[in-house]
């Protein structure tokens, strides 16, 4: 019913021991440099970088990532195309008008600007890939901690993220037993059965957030859980690359600059 | 979806988030110091967003469909407060799932957590105090709530990329029209099912609901009566 969590896949990957700043930076920059890039040379390098990192450095499944980008991909080329087809241009191959106020046309201009926004979003993909599968939750809640966000957001933050699990766990075996009772025979049954799975998992997961409040209060929550920082050091060789990163593809973006398709 | 968005919307997105954020966290404060025991309910609201939310189905236009969830948490809450949640939801979501994204949250975050919530809040205490159904209420809510963060989600991607002939008007309408084909029945099943998690709500634990002044005494009774 789920697909895997990305949390899974970066509890144990191999950049797990680098320091959870140096990640995200790498992250973040490649994303900003991706909407800073007007031609399509410079999302394509990035996502080529950021891949080949996730793949050989944090030792990534090629199978879970090609399926994670498959998704994303397949929406960005439907997307792609209606933008090529709702903006026009000088050089038209093909047009056609079926409504007063509506215009269908592919031009050479806007195959260019459908082709670099799905490179556009290839590129920032693999940024955010990059941090969801190299960085744990439990690593941004102390980086977040640092950035000075209310210790009470973050706490909620926690209570969310475990709720989800519990929640996910509760969904996952009502649903099973709802399936093998034909609870998703018909079109009618499966809303009934839907709600009722909703309900239940709902109410257990509430109580089991009660019990939680009891237990840590019982055990002196004052508003605040206690965060082991583990503070991993920042290490010259890391440091090293994000610097070469940044810097040789802040020079691609410059470089590719306006580069087209046609 | 990450990256789909030209830089300067995702700016101008965030800047509007921003300050509903910081006063959503103003009001998250003080019912987390009124109340303790909201805070596991605030935690299942927003598992809850996270689950529904992860549903989704393809559309064709560069997002896509799916239950918001949004709703029951606006009525318990109000919409500020679901603010804060949507935006923790939706980054666990970029993270987790790889839906959404960092770049388009503060987008992401105006069309779920703020506008689609304050429209099903305006609606929830618009029938409040009516001789409506707590049910057709909650519905009504959730169900609009959704249709509406929809309705923003289309006006975020026309003003982004206008048409050629027609300009925003023509592409708010294609990207509304292509969302509508699935997204106005998720919605009702949405409100369906949100009515009928309600229900077991006000079965079970109606008086929390009480407390927190979502409904009064006289109504849960009254519903409780038709459950």
């Amino acid at each position: 019913m789920f697909e895997e969590l990305l949390e899974d896949v970066a509890q144990k990957n191999g950049l797990r021991e680098v320091n959870t700043c140096l990640k995200l930076t790498a992250g973040l920059s490649a994303l900003v440099l991706c909407l800073l890039s007007t031609g399509y040379g410079s999302p394509l390098f990035i996502a080529l970088v950021l891949s080949a990192a996730v793949l050989l450095l944090a030792r990534v499944d090629l199978r879970i990532y090609v399926e994670l980008f498959l998704v994303p991909l397949w929406f960005a080329m439907m997307s792609a195309i209606v933008i090529v087809l709702i903006s026009g241009g000088e050089h038209i191959f093909w047009s056609w008008n079926p409504l007063p106020f509506l215009s269908l046309s592919v031009s050479s201009e806007s195959i260019n600007t459908g082709f670099f926004i799905l490179c556009r979003v290839i590129g920032s993909m693999s940024a955010l890939l990059f941090i969801a599968l190299t960085t744990p939750m439990t690593d941004l809640f102390v980086v977040m901690r640092k950035c000075r966000i209310p210790d009470f957001v973050i706490d909620l933050g926690m209570i969310i993220y475990r709720t989800i699990f519990f929640l996910m766990d509760q969904v996952q075996q009502v649903y099973r037993a709802q399936v093998m009772r034909l609870g998703y025979s018909g079109w009618r049954e499966s809303i009934t059965t839907f709600s009722m799975m909703c309900g239940a998992a709902f109410i257990t997961s509430w109580d089991a957030g009660d019990d939680l409040i009891r237990a840590m209060d019982a055990r002196c929550y004052d508003g605040k859980f206690a965060l082991l920082g583990e503070n991993r050091p920042v290490e010259l060789r890391p440091l090293a690359a994000l610097v070469t990163f940044i810097v040789v593809s802040s020079v691609v973006v410059v470089a590719s600059h306006g580069m087209t398709l046609l | 979806m990450e990256g789909f968005l030209p830089l300067e919307w995702c700016i101008v997105w965030w800047l509007i988030a921003l300050p509903c954020l910081v006063y959503g966290v103003w009001r998250l404060k003080k019912v987390m110091d009124a109340d303790r025991e909201a805070l596991p309910l605030l935690g299942v609201t927003g598992g809850f967003i996270f689950i529904l939310s992860s549903l989704k189905l393809p559309s064709v236009t560069g997002s896509c469909s799916h239950p918001t969830g949004t709703g029951l948490s606006a009525i318990c809450f109000g919409p500020w407060i679901t603010s804060v949640i949507c935006a923790i939801v939706l980054l666990f979501q970029s993270l987790f799932l790889a839906h959404g994204g960092l770049s388009v949250l503060g987008a992401n975050i105006v069309s779920m957590g703020i506008v689609g919530p304050c429209v099903g809040y305006a609606i929830y205490r618009l029938l409040k105090d009516t001789s409506v159904n707590v049910y057709v209420t909650v519905f009504l809510a959730t169900a609009l709530a959704d249709m509406f963060t929809y309705i923003v989600t289309s006006f975020e991607l026309a003003l982004a990329y206008p048409a050629d002939v027609g300009g925003f008007g023509t592409s708010f309408i294609m990207f509304m029209g292509i969302f509508a084909v699935t997204q106005v029945p998720l919605a009702i099943v949405e409100g369906i099912v949100l009515a009928l998690v309600f229900k077991y709500i006000v079965a079970l634990k109606p008086d929390i609901l009480v407390r927190m002044n979502v409904f009064s005494e006289s109504q849960i009774i009254a519903a409780r009566g038709e459950a």
